[in-house]
């Protein structure tokens, strides 16, 4: 256990500063801060090509292997890149899904070939990928996945029908990874596919839906007959499901810890206004206030002792419970922060911010895995309690 | 930055966790909590033996060396709370032991810390939050040293003390530190009868007590840091414990819903008890993150603040993890959990009264509130 900062890692802290100061200005000034897609100011053709002005700087790739053009650096030096990105006010980064769970996918199970042809892009901050997993009839229980995929005799492509709902980012996304059925009336986890398929072609219709924030950051993705080559399946045709939660797999690390700097200036924004408005004076609220900003200390120690490859998986299974449900909190403490102005809207930023916290985190711990699924997983897989 | 474990503290953390589940095992356990003075007396020796005892003292007083130590030491603490052992480890080592290593000016503190290192002496410190000004205690100067008078109501482990370590007011207002022998003149310890049988507390009484000149080992506004140093770094050590107990109720619950049989079937498999004890993993683990982080900082010699905002992490999050495991682990178990025969409720009551040593949360929480949110800037 160490938690000082070795010289060469604050020097790499310094880079990072030195670069975000020399970069994140000009014409990238609106995307500071900017949170992501929704957000005012995040424009997504600016946010591309913040991504690639950020591959040019070589801060994409920070884990990945030298062989596929990474940067191989220790967890510290990821975490520190992290921390100060959002420190910096370093915008959302809309090649998550792409660097942080696709890429690490297709080194594990992708052919030299694939790893070849799309590691690049994602790398370059060229190509974007969306993620096609949940379907109207498949949420939770994902293993009830309904899309189709079968092979073109003539064109030796795959054709795919189906539909996939709460895809993040679709309309801005070049690519998307389905979880399709490739073997006619097999059921449950066998035979199934992981597919990479273009997103801008005929066979695909994106509609958009609109979320309780009132915006619309992601989408259904209707599937007729859309196509895709023939290559271009991760894994062996009906092992998709080994495949598809390796990928799942990949959602923790290094990255989470930049999240908590987002979220650091989010609990920010609650203290403000409480010192602004009176409620730091409130003893409840003055508690709960701690008792937020204890909580947030406490992500990032967990965070710290379950990222190497040997924590303990008990530990390492309640991370995303974690943070989803200490997000959602803070975004009702912050409504009780703002009292009754937190039901009138005005032009206040830091109103705007705080009363769009509470709206989007109510989808923290829905997402990615609910509250309800993340308990039986902790029961079942940490603590092997019968299934 | 790194929270994992090095290899020689998981060794630490396992070689203690097999001495003790044999050598406090709960017949001992159980035995000891019922016996008049609460002591298992062959568990203190096995302990002394082990070196336990100078695990974050210096070398020059007989310690181990390790820097601060406070890593290490929450490991031993983890793994005595998860034994609820019977032995005042925490009072003797992890406190008074603490605030004597801290004030290395002082000769006989020096002296009583190395028979302290060896676990041959055990002391006791009346530490409570806040200001020092609450104990009713006061010392006055004589030409032959000091007079000692005053009331410390609920000191840990104080009746098996051979010092005790006690904090009081001079003639002038300023804070001092004495250090009263067992066996002085005017000084009673009344044993109180506590709900947490595994570790008591006792009422101290001076009257009239007299001290030689050196027997006041600190004073004055370096005593004020010294005992809030003290109060940080002992809640880290505590809050630990309180990370060993909380896993202890888990443990014994998933052993209990695996056996237990209704509806032909283990309740284990029921989801309404998997959800609860994934609840109980959740806290469990977070807390212990909490600890770990907040001992991996102190060691790094932080500034006051930053010390104080991981002391309130450490405990705030092991009191809600203690409390919520033991309550859990009794509602689990059903009616056997509401039976003196099964041991849930003696961490149920050592979750209380642990709760309420060296700070409530609430005192925690409001410390952390007033750094946060009175002050103009943010401090941490």
């Amino acid at each position: 256990m160490n938690l000082q900062e070795t010289e060469s890692e604050k020097t790499f802290r310094a880079s990072v500063r030195d670069w975000m100061g020399e970069h994140l200005r000009g014409d990238f000034e609106p995307l500071r801060h900017a949170h992501g897609l929704g957000a005012p100011g995040y424009e997504p053709a600016l946010a591309k090509r913040w991504e690639q002005q950020l591959a040019a700087g070589g801060w994409t790739g920070l884990g990945w292997p030298r062989q596929h053009g990474g940067r191989e650096l220790p967890l510290a030096q990821q975490v520190i890149f992290h921390e100060e990105y959002v420190r910096c006010g370093g915008p959302g980064r809309l090649g998550h899904i792409g660097e942080t769970l696709l890429a690490p996918t297709l080194m594990a199970h992708g052919s030299p070939e694939l790893q070849a042809r799309f590691l690049p892009g994602i790398l370059a901050g060229q190509t974007y990928w969306a993620q096609g997993y949940s379907e109207p009839g498949a949420g939770s229980d994902l293993a009830a996945v309904r899309t189709k995929a079968r092979i073109d005799a003539d064109t030796g492509e795959w054709v795919i029908d189906g539909q996939k709902v709460w895809t993040s980012w679709a309309h801005e996304s070049d690519w998307i990874f389905v979880l399709a059925r490739c073997e006619p009336g097999s059921v449950r986890h066998k035979g199934l596919v992981l597919l990479l398929v273009p997103l801008r072609q005929p066979g695909v219709t994106l509609q958009p839906i609109r979320q309780i924030t009132g915006e619309a950051e992601f989408n259904e993705v209707f599937l007729d007959g859309a196509r895709t080559e023939g290559a271009l399946h991760l894994g062996a045709p009906g092992q998709g499901w080994a495949v598809a939660m390796y990928l799942l797999g990949c959602e923790r690390g290094a990255s989470t810890l930049g999240q908590q700097a987002h979220f650091k200036s989010e609990l920010e924004q609650v203290m403000a206004v409480a010192r602004r408005n009176g409620a730091a004076r409130d003893p409840l609220l003055r508690q709960r206030i701690a008792h937020a900003a204890l909580g947030l200390q406490t992500l990032r120690s967990h965070a710290l002792r379950t990222s190497s490859d040997d924590a303990p998986p008990r530990a390492v299974s309640i991370g995303k419970y974690l943070w989803s449900n200490w997000r959602r909190s803070l975004g009702e403490l912050a409504m009780e922060v703002l009292g009754a102005d937190g039901d009138v809207a005005n032009d206040d930023a830091l109103r705007q911010a705080l009363q769009r916290l509470w709206l989007v985190s109510r989808a923290d711990t829905i997402y990615a895995g609910s509250n309800e699924i993340q308990l039986n997983m902790m029961a079942e897989r940490a603590l092997q309690m019968p299934r | 930055m790194d929270l994992s474990l090095s290899d020689e503290q998981q060794q630490i953390a396992d070689s203690a966790a097999t001495f003790l589940q044999e050598a406090s095992a709960m017949p001992a356990v159980r035995a000891a909590s019922e016996s008049a003075s609460g002591l298992d007396d062959a568990l203190w020796r096995g302990i002394a033996e082990l070196g336990w005892c100078g695990v974050h003292l210096p070398e020059s007083a007989g310690g181990l060396g390790l820097g601060l130590g406070l890593v290490e030491l929450v490991l031993l603490q983890e793994q005595l709370g998860r034994q609820l052992a019977c032995v005042p480890f925490f009072d003797s080592v992890a406190l008074a032991a603490t605030v004597l290593r801290e004030l290395p000016g002082s000769p006989l503190a020096q002296d009583w810390l190395e028979a302290l290192a060896t676990g041959e002496k055990r002391a006791a410190l009346a530490l409570t939050a806040g200001p020092v000004t609450a104990h009713c205690a006061c010392a006055r100067r004589t030409d032959a040293g000091w007079t000692l008078d005053g009331d410390w109501p609920q000191v840990g482990s104080a009746a098996l003390a051979d010092v005790l370590l006690l904090p009081a007011q001079g003639e002038s207002g300023e804070r001092l530190l004495l250090a009263v022998p067992f066996d002085a003149a005017g000084l009673q310890v009344q044993p109180l009868t506590t709900l947490d049988t595994t570790r008591r507390l006792a009422h101290v009484q001076c009257r009239g007590v007299f001290l030689p000149a050196d027997h006041c080992i600190s004073q004055g506004e370096a005593l004020d840091v010294v005992l809030a140093r003290t109060l940080q770094l002992g809640a880290i050590a505590l809050a630990a414990e309180q990370v060993g107990a909380a896993q202890q109720c888990l443990d014994m619950t998933l052993a209990y819903a695996a056996q237990r049989v209704q509806f032909d079937k283990p309740i284990a498999g029921f989801q309404a008890v998997k959800h609860r004890c994934a609840q109980m993993l959740v806290v469990l683990e977070s807390a212990r993150s909490a600890v770990y982080g907040a001992a991996c900082i102190a060691d790094t010699a932080p500034d006051a603040a930053t010390l104080l905002f991981h002391a309130a992490q450490a405990r705030v999050a092991a009191t809600e993890a203690a409390q919520f495991c033991a309550r859990e682990a009794i509602q689990l178990h059903g009616g056997v959990g509401f039976t003196w025969e099964f041991d849930p409720h003696l961490y149920l009551r050592r979750a209380q009264a642990s709760s309420q040593r060296l700070g409530t949360p609430s005192w925690w929480l409001e410390q952390v509130a007033a750094q946060l949110l009175d002050s103009p800037k943010e401090t941490t």
